[in-house]
């Protein structure tokens, strides 16, 4: 066993010597993930964000929102009628989000200095979560826009104070010099807002009755709260909620990219290894490894254990990247790891494979990367396998790479059920232990006959 | 033909003396190769060889380029199988077992190490393979052997030729064997480190070690072997230490004698006699004597010269 140690971390350290392996096996699958994460993805602030507006208020600052939003250069505005219409088309994929200014804003803007919020309700693509933060900061953004007019807006202004006033009057933690001083200052604020009024002649003074209490309790997103602004006190209260993900489809584009970072990760360990034993054989390091008094199989594992270590490296920095910088969630934890185990152990085997079939660097190289690239394309390595035409789907389950994606997808995002799971995991097991058997005999039993 | 004065060869006659003593031809024998041969397709590497090295003996394997001295060592280490015979070492059995190879320790014609790895990384590798109970100790000291202490976190792809050869023996005894196969040790090295290699061997000999050694320099063989095998298209021409094979096959020496502006060149396989008979004819001046040496010997086994 110590030999067996001694032998895969001198492989590891040749590993990480060699600065084209270390790019090929850890680097350029991540850039690859990320890439086309962003292309699949389609943000990226290059192009428009389809937002579906419902528009629910006929307030003053719901109308100055969607006309603001409407000229807003990152979105593209689509109408709709319902909230539900509006969600059905975020459902459809067709827009990003959805934002509603709900029949609730006038009460909101009202209450604005007695402790109340302007609500604005939004609902995300699930898959389009990397864009959630941005429709967020806009809304706000256009939601404040919309103050200086609202302040302008006297017969408004006089309602807002006069809430602020009672509620003020009826608060018991202030002193009675406090809420002199406070009545003092909502004084000067509805003079101010007066004299703003009286150097603006545009400005109509059309005030409304009461904000109708309409607000539908039905009217709701359709799901849990994602995230909400309404933590600490904002003026704005952005309420962004996610759909949830539909089965089958990914979450996001992360949740494609990724395991397609595994395929281009596994495959650089492979032609790293490969070419690792053949180098051994052609600089004629192979034959000191034949001296030692080891077997050639503690030989094997030896090598095989270094190779399951850096694909398993890859594995962690690929899952740790898309749950860390893109927030992707695991569904099953445990069976991720499995999967990453089994992927691991079948693409050492097939180092080993190739290995045996390569007689010399070159070979390794050439045709060996040659091979693995195109088991790599075929598996879903740069088209995912759901945009594949049938043809070329059934050509991928005889490649490798497919079935890590699948072993790999199940406990990632599609939350496959553990029976399903079985079929991938078991191929991959089936694929390492060919490797290892093929390949062993390949290298060649060291001695004797 | 060198030339060697007169007191050069008492010097050497009592080499011998030495060595005869130090090697004992009853001693167990440490290794036994019986008429190995090995064809590759239509070239026979090695044709039928024999040979006994004794425990603690310096042999050399002397040979022009493919007369299958590495193929013989490769075959002795168990890391070519031969066609047929069979090799045993410490009459323990083949190289085949692991056991058995624990005793030999090789360094290969090429250099085999890691380029990308440091000298200790290197070293410390085999150490642990070879599962030394303390590496890094064993490592220390094999680095001071070879002197390279001061390049030992130094990447091997950086190094000389002549350090990668000592690194490549270094390597070749990081578990201290009893059985050690330098194959050209000194191949390719400035005379710095061949110095440095052949005080090394000679370390190795003084603890003890068996140690073959293949080169077709004869001054080496000449220099640090008690017996010398003959090898040329995978036979054994004939075995013996260097006088012995001088003796049988080297011919004789050539006495010149000086006498004023005149040499004199005598023919004779007996210089110190004709030396004194030269003196006691008189008015000599000078005298030199040039006598056979291994390459007298490869040349009259082959009729070709050892490096053409
Ligand atoms: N693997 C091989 N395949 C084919 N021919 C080989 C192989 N190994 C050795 N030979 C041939 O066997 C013969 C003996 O080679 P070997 O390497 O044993 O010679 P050598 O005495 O070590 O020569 P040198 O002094 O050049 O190292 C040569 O003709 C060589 O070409
Ligand atoms: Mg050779």
């Amino acid at each position: 066993m110590r030999a067996v140690l001694a032998l895969a971390h001198k492989d590891l350290r040749l590993l990480f010597r060699d600065k084209g392996d270390v790019f090929f096996t850890f680097v350029f699958p991540m850039l690859l993930a990320v890439f086309f994460g962003f292309v699949f993805g389609g943000s990226g602030g290059a192009s428009k964000i389809d937002l579906a507006l419902v528009v629910e208020s006929d307030s003053k600052i719901a109308a100055g929102m969607a006309a603001d939003l409407a000229a807003d250069a990152s979105f593209e505005v689509k109408r709709f009628d319902t909230r539900d219409a509006a969600i059905d088309a975020v459902r459809a994929g067709k827009s990003t989000a959805a934002v509603i200014l709900p029949s609730t804003m006038q009460d909101g803007v009202e209450g604005l200095f007695s402790g109340g919020g302007i609500p604005i309700d939004a609902v995300v693509d699930p898959a389009r979560r990397a864009e959630a933060g941005l429709i967020q900061g806009k809304l706000n953004e256009l939601a404040f826009r919309q103050f200086p007019k609202m302040f302008a807006d006297t017969a408004q202004m006089k309602r807002m104070i006069a809430r602020a006033r009672k509620s003020f009057a009826q608060s018991s933690d202030l002193t009675p010099m406090q809420k002199l001083e406070a009545g003092a200052l909502f004084s000067a604020i509805e003079a101010f807002s007066s004299s703003m009024n009286a150097k603006q002649p545009d400005a109509k003074s059309d005030a409304k009755p009461d904000a109708r209490p309409d607000a539908r309790p039905d009217a709701r997103p359709a799901a849990e709260p994602a995230a909400s602004s309404q933590s600490t006190w904002s003026p704005i209260a952005v309420n962004i909620a996610e759909l949830p993900a539909r089965a089958g489809q990914p979450r996001s584009s992360w949740d494609v990219t990724f395991p397609q970072g595994f395929v281009w990760g596994l495959a650089g360990c492979v032609v790293a290894f490969a070419s690792s034993v053949v180098s051994e054989r052609t600089r004629g390091t192979l034959a000191r490894l034949r001296l030692a008094p080891i077997t050639g199989l503690q030989l094997m594992a030896g090598k095989g254990l270094a190779c399951f270590a850096a694909a398993l490296l890859v594995e962690s920095l690929l899952v740790g990247l898309a749950v860390v910088g893109f927030r992707s969630s695991i569904a099953q934890p445990v069976m991720l790891v499995v999967a990453c185990g089994a992927s691991a152990f079948a693409f050492s085997g097939l180092a080993m494979l190739l290995a045996g079939l390569c007689r010399t660097e070159a070979e390794a190289h050439g045709a060996g990367r040659g091979a693995i690239l195109i088991l790599a394309l075929v598996g879903g390595g740069s088209i995912p396998l759901f945009f594949m035409p049938p043809l070329l789907r059934t050509l991928s389950f005889g490649s490798p790479f497919r079935w890590v994606v699948a072993a790999v997808e199940g406990p990632f995002w599609r939350d496959t059920p553990l029976a399903d799971q079985v079929t991938p995991l078991v191929v991959l097991m089936a694929i390492g232990l060919f490797g290892f058997i093929v390949g062993i005999r390949g290298i060649g039993r060291p001695f004797g006959r | 033909m060198r030339e060697f004065a007169y007191r050069l060869h008492l010097v050497a006659a009592s080499r011998d003396a030495r060595v005869s003593l130090r090697y004992q031809p009853f001693a167990a024998p440490m290794l036994t190769i019986r008429d190995i041969r090995k064809s590759f397709g239509q070239t026979t590497a090695v044709g039928g060889l024999s040979l006994d090295i004794a425990a603690g003996e310096v042999f050399g394997l002397l040979g022009p380029n493919g007369a299958g001295k590495s193929t013989t060592i490769a075959i002795t280490t168990g890391l070519l199988a031969p066609d047929s015979g069979s090799v045993d070492i410490l009459g323990l059995g083949s190289p085949a077992d692991p056991r058995v190879r624990m005793h030999l320790g090789l360094a290969p014609q090429d250099i085999t190490l890691y380029g990308e790895l440091t000298a200790r990384e290197n070293l410390m590798f085999f150490a642990r393979l070879y599962g030394i109970a303390s590496p890094r100790a064993r490592v220390d000291e094999l680095l001071a052997q070879v002197e390279l202490d001061t390049r030992a976190n130094d990447r091997v792809a950086t190094f000389s030729g002549g350090m990668k050869r000592r690194l490549n023996l270094a390597a070749a005894i990081v578990h201290d064997p009893q059985l050690v196969l330098l194959d050209e040790p000194t191949a390719g090295v400035d005379p710095q480190s061949r110095n440095r290699i052949l005080e090394l061997v000679r370390t190795l000999a003084a603890a003890g070690k068996t140690i073959v050694y293949t080169t077709h320099y004869m001054e080496e063989a000449a220099k640090l072997c008690d017996r010398v095998g003959i090898v040329d298209h995978g036979r054994m021409l004939d075995v013996g230490s260097v006088s012995e094979l001088i003796a049988r096959h080297g011919g004789q020496s050539t006495v010149t004698v000086t006498r004023g502006d005149a040499d004199q060149r005598v023919l004779t396989s007996d210089p110190v006699a004709e030396i004194a008979h030269q003196f006691a004819a008189g008015g000599v001046t000078g005298v030199r004597v040039e006598r056979p040496d291994l390459e007298s010997v490869f040349l009259s086994l082959t009729g070709r010269s050892l490096r053409e």
